[in-house]
């Protein structure tokens, strides 16, 4: 028999603008999550492996590369793709950003900008989870400053030659592929490096004290040699790596609501089951004054989520959107979760509740795919014309 | 260890269609209240408009998921048909998702009671063409048990009840269901009606292609007049529906003094050991 637990927060009924597809993706996505990854979750960070199960599932159930049309893609929906992060991350932001690295960072890329041949080789696979993808762009010394990476190709005649280094790498060591953005003549361009190329290595980085359901690697590349085709032909400079961090950040901005859910649900049932001075904590006004306060931030976080996804369907969006979308879910989201510690007491420390987990998740969330601070720049560049990025205006 | 005992049933009347392979397979389907959904009484009666989810008929979906497993060993339609509102609708987009090829809506107007459900399925079932008919043992929220033997009652035709599987095998079609001595293989060489206890196969989870399709996917609409069933006056009625009764208080017990007690309560009152 199934569980049916979960019903969602949804103040304001925004999921009733959904089609009827995009609610039957919900709830497919949605009772998988009730089923196979909430009961496993805790035992997956403690070990600390992204259980090879999910990968297959995904896969079975056809959501990854969600809004991608083609070349054995699902072709849903941005909106969907919203809900299918939401409904992942109400699990865990580890398995979310399986998800997001997996369509957005490492197939998109090969659907936009890859050759016919690459298209058909590597999309069918990826899209069915046989095969898995990470994304190179972040280097030890160059996070938000990806401009200036030192990655670098070399055209040698019948192959290119890979040399240099890359870190924080979702899926990088269960990887098949890697998209990966290196200097060829001082130019950024996407190259697909396989896992047994000559001069590939991806080592897993250990110790995190978040995503600990998430691989994270660093991909070293000495001498890494790659057939000449491996390039991605149609995209040269930033513009390839930040088009796949659009629609990243486009999944996080809804993904982030699915772990403050999953923390506001877990508040709400404590503090309403909690009793202190024989009463149970939630019919004190300094609780309901932060559920009211979590309540308040999730809806106006759906209610942006899912306009910017409006504006992603119908091509009438601007990357600003995103950054704004991204920033103030990823953040509202830790703070819920924060504050949701707080209505927990002493047990929202435990991995009984999810809380403390999805908060350190959280941390990882606000950092990568653009940090917090700078989408604040983003916008700021936005709103003045004036970009503060660095001093060499 | 546990005992299969073969019987094998003498159906009251095989179907004229059946064809042993590429069967019409019909799986009838109830929208039920979701079991985690909260019920809320008003006014003596379950107030429907207040139900936050409803879903398929948990038995059901062993039904079809039994239904698609046959259909993909030795081909065939299935046929998935419910009787109810409108919003039973969806349940039937649900089906399309994991594989019903045809979708069947009976409109409940004019139905006062379970009789007349199971007139207007049997209606369907023959108007389709149906081979075998799959169902649920009963439906999660009336429980009421009746529309399978119902169902093959106006048919004709034998029924199996409270099976864990339906396989078709060397011309004949063969059940598991409990017995008093373990299990009980059973049977028949024509057509039966089968209502699903929970089935010994895990369910199947959609997936985006299915959907998708199901999204495409045309479903009949019909009434009691495109039936030609009459479905006449009904002898029953529902006078009232309460609440179950709520739950005592909890007892608590500290200390070790409290042991005997405890343990007595458990024992006596309880019955847990």
């Amino acid at each position: 028999m199934r569980i049916m637990a979960y019903e969602a927060l949804d103040f304001y009924d925004v999921d009733s603008l959904l089609s009827d597809e995009e609610r039957m993706v919900r709830d497919m996505v949605r009772d998988w999550v009730d089923e196979e990854v909430i009961p496993n979750i805790e035992k997956a960070c403690r070990d600390g492996v992204f259980p090879d199960e999910w990968r297959v599932a995904l896969g079975e159930m056809g959501v990854l590369g969600a809004p991608l049309k083609g070349y054995g893609c699902p072709g849903l929906s941005y909106t969907a793709y919203g809900v299918i992060c939401r409904e992942l991350e109400r699990g865990d932001s580890g398995l979310r950003s399986f998800a997001s690295v997996q369509g957005s960072l490492a197939m998109y890329p090969i659907w936009d900008f890859g050759s016919e041949e690459q298209k058909n080789h590597y999309l069918p696979k990826m899209a069915s989870g046989e095969w898995i993808g990470c994304f190179g762009l972040t280097e030890p010394d160059y996070g938000s400053n990806p401009g200036d990476m030192i990655t670098k190709a070399e055209d040698k005649g019948d192959h290119y030659l890979l040399n240099g280094a890359k870190m924080w790498i979702t899926n990088g060591t269960i990887a098949e592929i890697a998209v990966v953005w290196a200097k060829l003549d001082g130019v950024i361009r996407g190259f697909i490096v396989e896992k047994n190329d000559p001069g590939f290595s991806a080592p897993e980085m250990k110790g995190k004290h978040s995503l600990k359901a998430s691989v994270t690697s660093e991909l070293v590349f000495q001498d890494c040699k790659i057939p000449k085709d491996r390039m991605l032909p149609d995209v040269k400079g930033l513009r390839g790596p930040f088009s796949c961090l659009n629609n990243a950040r486009f999944g996080i901005s809804w993904g982030a609501l699915g772990s403050a859910q999953a923390c506001f649900d877990s508040a709400k049932d404590y503090a309403l089951s909690r009793i202190q001075f024989n009463h149970p904590i939630a019919s004190y006004q300094l609780v309901q004054n932060k559920l009211a306060w979590m309540l308040r931030e999730i809806t106006k976080g759906q209610l942006l989520a899912y306009h910017l996804a409006l504006k992603k369907d119908s091509g009438t969006w601007i990357p600003e959107h995103i950054s704004l979308a991204k920033m103030n879910n990823v953040d509202i989201a830790l703070e819920i979760a924060r504050v949701a510690r707080d209505i927990h007491g002493a047990n929202g420390i435990l991995d009984e509740y999810p809380i403390m987990r999805h908060m350190a998740n959280l941390e990882s969330v606000k950092t990568y795919e653009g940090t917090h601070d700078i989408h604040n720049l983003i916008i700021g560049r936005h709103i003045t014309g004036i970009q503060a990025f660095t001093r060499e205006v | 260890m546990k005992l299969v005992r073969l019987v094998k049933l003498k159906h009251k009347k095989t179907f004229e269609r059946h064809r042993g392979e590429n069967m019409n397979i019909a799986v009838l389907l109830k929208q039920v209240p979701d079991t985690t959904a909260k019920i809320t009484i008003s006014a003596g009666k379950v107030d429907e408009s207040l139900v936050s989810k409803w879903s398929m008929s948990p038995y059901d979906e062993y039904a079809l998921e039994s239904g698609l497993q046959m259909k993909e060993a030795s081909g065939g339609v299935l046929i998935a048909i419910t009787c109810g509102p409108e919003r039973a609708k969806k349940m039937l987009t649900d089906a399309a998702a994991v594989g019903a090829d045809t979708l069947v809506h009976i409109s409940d107007e004019g139905v006062k009671d379970s009789t007349h459900v199971q007139k207007l399925l049997a209606a369907a079932v023959k108007k389709f063409g149906a081979d075998i008919v799959l169902c649920g043992k009963q439906a999660a929220d009336t429980n009421g048990g009746s529309t399978g033997p119902g169902v093959a009652e106006i048919l004709e035709v034998a029924c199996v009840t409270l099976v864990s599987e339906v396989n078709y095998e060397d011309g004949k079609i063969t059940t598991i269901r409990p017995s008093s001595m373990g299990t009980e293989k059973v049977s028949l060489n024509g057509m039966g009606v089968f209502a699903f206890d929970k089935g010994s196969s895990e369910l199947r989870r959609p997936n985006v292609r299915g959907i998708m399709m199901a999204k495409k996917k045309v479903i009949e609409s019909i009434t009691s007049g495109d039936l030609g069933v009459e479905l006449g006056i009904s002898n029953i009625t529902l006078d009232s529906q309460t609440p179950p009764p709520a739950k005592a208080a909890g007892q608590k017990f500290e200390g070790a003094e409290h042991v005997p007690t405890v343990v007595s309560k458990l024992r006596n009152e309880a019955n847990v050991i």
